[in-house]
């Protein structure tokens, strides 16, 4: 399909005529994830996200790496994280951002160089950290001779089974 | 490893006067009962009927020294020999160890849990020994609506006191070994960060001062491996949990202390509101399974007296600190649900029966296996007992209706039946089983303070008598519930783990009249053959009768909030903590009450559609191991979810769903896009 010619129904990223409507879905349910809901906001961030791209049929999949490394630019300054496996880094930081709340200052907490000082500290004290790093161990299955008489004559008969706790 | 003793000197006097004493009463008693049933020579249902009393008087008989002993230990106030306690300058220093708190749940409404963490961990910041501590959720929700919930109130919790990297949250796939398991993945994982570790259960409320004092005397004592709080039932409005909680305010204490007098190191660790040390219980406490099949076989149930067992069989002393204080949970809010939490109690306790005799044990936890064993078992004594009674009678009838020339061949002593020496042992019967109450009531009345704080002397007599005859009432029919459960355990009942019902609701006529039928039944048919008998006996039994035939009514009246808030109102059943309440359960319950959580009706649909459910799932999924397979369950899901017709998920899928990120993502970008355009 011809994007040029495709009439734009995309409801917020007004700025961007030239984007296909499905690119601007997709943009605009990506940082809808971050609980933007204000059309203006999400009409910022898709224009934002698309800041220097030029061709005119840009596909929604595309569009959203655009975004998603932005945000994880974005991310990476703002928080100190120590390991971010691929993609943790988006996921932690997004749920950070949503607890904080941090869609309440508006789009230009992206866009803008500058972020509150408030919105900064929230969001470092907001990563999720559901467990620290495990120190693996194991807990040794004790055993128990439930009957020592009776397992002491199983012995010297030799026969039937042991009357101690098995193995799990 | 052997069994060997770190009590201080004094045990053996002490142990010596409670058993000792409970064995002579016992052969006393059962002297007694002998020359009141062979007046006229013994049969064999008088046989029976002395072999159940032996068994029932001895128990009664233990009780009642124990209580003795609590009385004396709590009448002089002297602490416990054994642990060395903090001097005013250690109790002032930093805690140099570290120590988690844990608190395992099962599908727990996620509002009061969490509000008990918050009132904790804001009671042990209170006290600025907020370093030395970690807190764990350790979730074993197998509802997916539950675990959401749990998340997000993990999430609101931590916003409001700032708790991430302090609070963990963790939620188990598989719920293997029930809680013991979920502890012993805790211990696995993360237990090596730790000295100690305090054990919650998810009604657990402790106060922070008691937690650091618990470290501290861990610390100070490095042979003591757990050291059990008696939690105390507070916050419920039912006039049956009030009826625990004021039974348990009054009595407990005289029989947590008596325990404690005699037991000293070889004490009982009750799983939950103690501290226990973690490498020591991670080394020496990792439970067996045992071998054979179902009630006595198979992973051991009741985790917690086995732990101690095992914990004291590796050298370390285990301590039930009545002292300690600041130590609270909440009692079931009606005889139903204490009934339903019986029934999961019940087969664990009659599988420590197998370990009685297991090898190394120390003689105390052999006795604390059968003082479990009892504590169940003793009710289908009582009935076997109040039967045998019944058929002694009958016997006896049909023995003098059968051979009228019978009675001519007997001396004449033998031909009138000893009321007074039945009345006297009656009484003595009744005084032991009601002395632990006459005791708690007399250190009651003996404190200006606890009895003003009870309404005032009078209204706190009045208590203990209301209370005596509503536990009077209930006891016949919580002897044929356990009865139920003792004979349906042993013939291969199935025992299912559900979550207990912790709120005040009131329970409907239907639902008590389905349940306590049989009672009702049971209580018309001993009364008929009581009367048959002779109409003195049934005014014997009246107690019993009474009880069975008001079941119906009972049940439903007890469960009733509005009952136990009038006797509120009118000073009676009141508690101390509930006049002046302590700094931490006021905040847990403002905590509850300011920050109540709106209930997640459809997990998935919640997660999907709500932005902040949505990260915060997929945050956490990533410190989730995922399942080695995909289930089949996320593909007939994936099927429901993303194609055309909507249909609802069953849980598993759902389950299936929640586990899957790529599935979420999907989901949520599809509802988003649909709803764009």
């Amino acid at each position: 399909m011809d994007s040029v010619t495709t009439p734009n129904t995309c409801p917020s990223v007004t700025t961007t005529e030239w984007v296909r409507p499905e690119t601007c879905v997709a943009l605009d349910a990506f940082f809808q994830g971050f609980g933007f809901e204000a059309a203006e906001d999400l009409a910022a961030l898709a224009a934002w996200a698309l800041e220097g791209v030029t061709a005119s049929n840009v596909k929604p999949q595309a569009a959203v790496a655009l975004a998603r490394a932005r945000v994880e630019t974005w991310l990476t300054r703002e928080l100190d994280m120590d390991v971010v496996g691929e993609g943790r880094l988006l996921t932690r930081g997004r749920a950070a951002f949503v607890l904080c709340d941090g869609a309440r200052f508006g789009a230009t907490v992206f866009t803008r160089d500058a972020v509150p000082h408030e919105l900064s500290r929230a969001l470092s004290a907001a990563v999720p950290v559901p467990t620290p790093a495990q120190v693996a161990t194991a807990m040794p299955e004790q055993q128990l001779v439930l009957w020592p008489l009776g397992e002491r004559l199983r012995r010297w008969l030799r026969a039937g089974q042991p009357d101690m706790s098995v193995s799990r | 490893m052997h069994a060997h003793s770190f009590s201080p000197e004094s045990a053996g006097i002490r142990r010596l006067f409670v058993l000792g004493l409970a064995a002579v009463t016992t052969v006393a008693g059962t002297w007694e009962m002998h020359r009141l049933l062979s007046a006229r020579g013994t049969t064999v249902p008088e046989g029976v009927l002395l072999a159940l009393f032996v068994l029932c008087f001895g128990w009664i008989a233990l009780s009642f020294w124990t209580a003795v002993a609590g009385f004396l230990q709590l009448a002089v106030s002297k602490r416990l020999p054994g642990l060395r306690w903090p001097t005013a300058e250690e109790a002032a220093k930093r805690l140099a160890s570290r120590t988690s708190v844990v608190m395992p749940v099962h599908n727990e409404d996620p509002a009061s849990v969490f509000a008990n963490v918050q009132a904790t961990y804001e009671s042990v910041a209170a006290t600025g020994q907020l370093d030395a501590f970690d807190f764990y959720i350790l979730s074993d929700s197998t509802r997916p609506e539950a675990w959401i919930a749990e998340e997000l109130a993990w999430a609101d919790l931590c916003r409001r006191v700032g708790g991430q990297g302090r609070i963990f949250y963790r939620r188990r796939t598989d719920n293997t070994g029930k809680k013991a398991g979920n502890l012993q993945d805790f211990c696995e994982r993360w237990g090596r960060h730790y000295d100690f570790t305090i054990v919650l259960d998810a009604d657990s409320l402790m106060d922070g001062r008691t937690l650091v004092t618990m470290a501290r005397l861990m610390e100070l004592n490095p042979r003591a491996g757990i050291l059990q709080a008696p939690p105390l039932n507070v916050g419920r409005s039912t006039l049956f949990a009030r009826l625990q909680q004021f039974a348990g305010r009054v009595y407990g204490p005289v029989v947590a202390a008596g325990a404690a007098a005699w037991q000293l190191g070889e004490s009982n660790y009750w799983g939950h509101n103690a501290i226990i040390r973690t490498e020591a219980f991670i080394q020496h406490c990792g439970l067996p399974v045992l071998p054979g099949q179902q009630p006595f076989g198979g992973h051991i149930l009741s985790h917690d007296f086995v732990e101690a067992a095992l914990m004291r069989r590796a050298g370390y002393t285990v301590w039930l600190v009545t002292e300690l204080g600041g130590s609270f949970e909440q009692p079931p809010p009606s005889l139903l649900d204490y009934a339903q939490r019986d029934r999961r109690w019940c087969q664990g306790n009659l599988q420590h029966l197998s370990l009685v005799a297991a090898g190394g044990l120390h003689p105390i936890s052999r006795g604390h296996f059968l003082m479990g064993v009892m504590s169940y078992a003793a009710s289908p004594l009582w009935l076997l007992f109040l039967t045998s009674g019944l058929v002694a009678g009958l016997w006896d009838g049909w023995l003098s209706f059968s051979n009228p020339h019978l009675l001519e061949d007997l001396p004449p002593e033998a031909m009138h039946f000893d009321a007074k020496g039945s009345m006297r042992l009656f009484a003595v019967s009744m005084g032991m089983l009601f002395a632990p109450k006459i005791f708690g009531l007399l250190l009651g009345l003996a404190s200006a303070k606890d009895s003003a704080l009870m309404g005032g002397r009078v209204r706190l007599v009045l208590s203990v008598l209301l209370e005596s005859v509503l536990a009077t009432l209930m006891a016949p029919v919580m002897m044929l519930f356990q009865s139920h459960f003792v004979f349906g355990t042993l013939l291969g009942y199935k025992v299912s783990w559900s979550s207990q019902q912790r709120d005040d609701a009131d329970l409907p006529w239907s639902e008590a009249a389905r349940r306590h039928a049989v009672h009702t039944a049971v209580g018309v048919g001993l009364a008929a053959v009581a009367w048959f008998l002779s109409p003195g006996l049934l005014l014997w039994l009246s107690p019993v009768v009474a009880g069975l035939l008001l079941s119906i009514p009972l049940s439903v009246f007890t469960s009733r909030a509005s009952l136990g808030l009038w006797l509120e109102r009118r000073g009676l059943l009141v508690i101390p903590e509930e006049s002046e309440p302590p700094k931490v359960l006021e905040r847990s319950q403002e905590v509850a009450g300011e920050f109540a959580m709106e209930p997640v009706a459809d997990a998935v649909d919640h997660v999907i559609s709500d932005a902040k459910a949505h990260a915060l799932h997929l945050a956490l999924l990533e410190s989730q191991p995922s399942p080695a397979a995909v289930p089949m369950a996320l593909a007939s899901a994936r099927r429901k979810l993303l194609g055309d017709t909507a249909e609802p998920l069953s849980a598993p899928e759902k389950t299936a769903v929640l586990l899957d990120a790529h599935t979420l993502t999907e989901a949520r970008e599809r509802r988003l896009t649909i709803a764009v355009s």
